[in-house]
């Protein structure tokens, strides 16, 4: 059921993106770093829920705590002559590469078990 | 089971939300010509700004070194003009040496005539002549016949004065340009 939402989500955000009119180059720095953290959230979002420690009010804060204050920041940024958000993309890319992993183990673990299951079974 | 589907919904319109974002991302990206002016980012115009002031510290260095060259060669036609200058002035003394000019200034006029007692011969015309250029004459003219290096003067049959081929008679009237001054101190 989850799965078809996110299929469902996927597809009419491709749609509506599609047609939505474009922003100005200016801000499409920001909306990139926006996009960066909301990915990071998601990923985090998938691994708690492999770990069943999931919890809504969590995941929805992040996602959108986590795009606005990357966007303040990268503003913060500029207006400080610092290139912040290489600092927040640093930490987001590093943190969604940690997640991938552990959703990789955990799935690479559920299917060797699966296996040895089997054999079990055979044997 | 609420709870199932309030998470099965906010997670759709969290992915809803960021696939939509992404691809309004993804257009203004493919859609933005990066080369056009508006849309360099600051370090990018910065770059663009430098590069722009040597270029135009190099167009002054060789508009200036240009300048230069037009001086210089305004100069050498200012010489050239000189140098052509002073050309004609010296063809227009080989002209006036040579005859060819007609020539103005001051001078005297010795009229010579005949008498019943003497004549005039050839031999007079050319010793006063010769006084005369040795006097410094510039021009010398006999009835208006110009005398030049090779003039010469002949008696024809006693009548006439034969002055490069051309034949004078009495009276006549020789004309000198040249300093008056010396042709008077010069005892004829």
């Amino acid at each position: 059921m989850i799965a078809i939402a996110i299929l469902i989500g996927c597809i009419l955000g491709a749609l509506i993106g599609v047609h939505a009119p474009t922003i100005s180059y200016t801000y499409s720095g920001y909306l990139a770093i926006a996009i960066v953290a909301a990915l990071d959230s998601v990923f985090g979002g998938i691994t708690s829920v492999l770990k069943r420690n999931f919890d809504l009010k969590i995941f929805i804060s992040g996602f959108f705590g986590n795009a606005i204050l990357s966007i303040m920041l990268t503003w913060l940024g500029i207006k400080l002559n610092v290139d912040i958000y290489l600092a927040a993309i640093v930490v987001f890319v590093g943190r969604m590469f940690i997640n991938l992993a552990i959703i990789r183990r955990y799935y690479i673990e559920k299917w060797s078990k699966k296996d040895e299951a089997k054999k079990e079974t055979l044997g | 089971m609420k709870g199932k589907i309030t998470i099965t919904i906010t997670i759709g319109l969290i992915c809803f939300i960021l696939t939509a974002v992404m691809f309004i991302q993804f257009k203004t990206i493919n859609q933005t010509d990066i080369t056009s002016l508006e849309n360099m980012r600051e370090d990018e115009l910065r770059a663009e700004i430098a590069k722009f002031k040597t270029k135009y510290e190099e167009t002054i260095v060789k508009y200036e070194e240009i300048v230069e060259k037009q001086e210089e060669y305004q100069n050498t036609i200012n010489t050239d003009t000189e140098a052509s200058e002073l050309l004609d002035q010296e063809l227009k003394q080989v002209k006036d040496l040579l005859g060819y000019n007609e020539v103005k200034g001051s001078g005297i006029i010795i009229t010579l005539t005949d008498t019943d007692k003497q004549k005039i011969v050839a031999e007079d015309v050319i010793l006063l002549l010769n006084e005369l250029k040795l006097a410094g004459a510039e021009a010398i003219s006999i009835n208006d016949q110009r005398i030049v290096y090779n003039s010469y003067a002949a008696d024809i049959d006693n009548k006439y004065i034969s002055v490069t081929g051309v034949r004078l008679v009495s009276p006549y009237i020789v004309k000198a340009i040249g300093n008056r001054n010396i042709f008077r101190k010069w005892s004829f």
